[in-house]
């Protein structure tokens, strides 16, 4: 009979805040760099996770089609949310670990505060870093989503964000170089001359 | 009678004139092609590998003006002799030194158009820091375009979005998170060094440099090309002139 009871109170224990925030590309300043090949660009989560001063705030990057399989209780640094081993063995992972004290609420004017994920690539191949924040393996669509956990309890959560896609480079042999017009000046001064020449050849014959 | 010497008078004086400034304007071109085929601006890498004509036809410039300067002299003796001999000699090399220079103006013309930023796009990607050690030209190239970066505060050849948009000889030997774009496209403080390496990264406007380098490129290749082509078309209508005067004038010469 306790067990049923137990049950029901472990869900309750655990639940989850669901915050009101979904994580987005920086808007403001505009970035020439907002996405990259293998990195894009955050807002930081500020005035996002007020009162959770002693938890660690997290971000999860997932493959767009596995977000609703990834489960909140995945720990940090763990072989299962390790960067080294995603989107093959994982498929999302744990990164730019930190606390409210790095999110100052409220964002000073003028400041640039953004995230940039990828941006390490001195741990990329570091299997002893899972938690790297490494440049992401391909173009996406990746979603991610802000975690605060309390020692290994999750407390509360962002939306997902929507889908990230980020750039594809194309080869260079796709430029085409052939087709230029002809200028407007070019062509003035070929029939031009060529007219002028064709006159000077006739009066040449006519005078001989 | 008179009234006709008169006139063959007038049109001795005129041909004298027309061919001074014939011969004043071909030292002009020859000058002014010696000036570009010394390229001053520096571009020449650039422009060498794009097989340009450009200065092909400058080099050709050079040699007509200098023609143009010796027939003017023949024409101004052959005309104040009144020697038929003379006369035919001077218009037949004159309608040869026509047909150069009108190959010359044409070439100078037609390649300027051919130098789209597409070309000068597809150069760069496929050869600004291509590491091959032993291969001269792609380094002179590399030092080119850093140059040209450094001086004019500008990144690629439509923005920095080309080493985004395009894999390149450049970002085989530098990957994307760490160089999205190089670091010569960051703003640069007094030592050389980005003044904000993370600013330059992110894009921050301020921090790097956001416009393009075919304006710098283009200015120069334009009066290089437009000099050699417009001079010489006007030159080429005086010559037109002058020959026909000339023709008139033989036509009307007693033997």
């Amino acid at each position: 009979t306790m067990f049923p009871l137990l049950l029901l109170l472990l869900p309750a224990a655990h639940a989850i805040v669901k915050l009101q925030y979904r994580p987005v590309l920086t808007q403001t300043p505009p970035l020439e760099g907002l996405t990259t090949a293998s990195t894009f660009v955050l807002d930081q989560p500020r005035c996002v996770f007020g009162g959770y001063d002693d938890a660690d705030i997290w971000l999860v990057v997932a493959l767009d089609k596995a977000t609703s399989t990834f489960n909140n209780t995945a720990a940090p640094g763990t072989p299962e949310t390790a960067f080294q081993r995603f989107p093959d063995s994982v498929p999302a992972y744990m990164t730019l670990n930190a606390t409210l004290a790095n999110y100052p609420c409220p964002k000073p004017a003028g400041d640039i505060t953004v995230l940039r994920v990828g941006s390490e690539t001195s741990c990329a191949r570091d299997e002893a870093r899972p938690t790297c924040n490494g440049p992401l393996p391909g173009p996406g669509p990746y979603r991610v989503k802000f975690l605060a956990l309390r020692g290994s309890e999750p407390v509360a959560e962002t939306d997902w964000s929507l889908p990230i896609v980020l750039r594809t480079a194309k080869s260079p042999s796709s430029i085409s170089t052939t087709e230029s017009g002809h200028s407007a000046g070019m062509i003035a001064i070929t029939t031009i001359l060529s007219i002028l020449f064709a006159i000077l050849l006739a009066g040449l014959v006519a005078m001989l | 009678m008179a009234k006709s010497d008169d006139c063959v008078h007038i049109l001795q004086g005129l041909l004298v004139f027309g061919n001074v400034v014939i011969g004043m304007c071909g030292i002009a071109l020859t000058a002014e092609c010696i000036y570009f085929v010394s390229n001053p601006h520096g571009l020449y890498p650039l422009l060498k590998a794009t097989e340009n004509d450009i200065n092909a036809a400058a080099w050709i410039g050079i040699f007509v003006g200098l023609a143009l300067f010796a027939l003017s002299i023949l024409g101004i003796i052959a005309v104040i002799k009144a020697s038929r001999t003379l006369l035919l000699v001077y218009i037949i090399l004159m309608l040869i030194t026509f047909a150069f220079e009108m190959a010359s103006c044409i070439t100078a013309a037609t390649h300027r158009d051919s130098l789209t930023p597409s070309v000068f796009l597809k150069q760069m990607l496929e050869r600004y820091q291509k590491s091959e050690p032993a291969n001269n030209s792609n380094n002179e190239f590399t030092k080119t375009w850093d140059e040209l970066m450094l001086q004019n505060h500008c990144c690629g050849v439509l923005g920095p979005s080309d080493w985004q948009e395009y894999t390149s000889a450049f970002r085989l030997t530098h990957n994307d998170a760490d160089y999205p774009w190089p670091r010569k496209c960051c703003v640069l403080d007094a030592q050389g060094l980005p003044v904000s390496l993370d600013g330059c990264k992110l894009g921050v406007p301020g921090y790097y440099n956001s416009n393009g380098c075919y304006d710098a490129i283009s200015g120069p290749v334009n009066t290089h090309a437009w000099g050699v082509a417009w001079f010489g078309f006007a030159i080429l209508c005086w010559t037109f002139c002058v020959l026909l005067g000339t023709m008139f004038y033989w036509s009307g010469i007693e033997y």
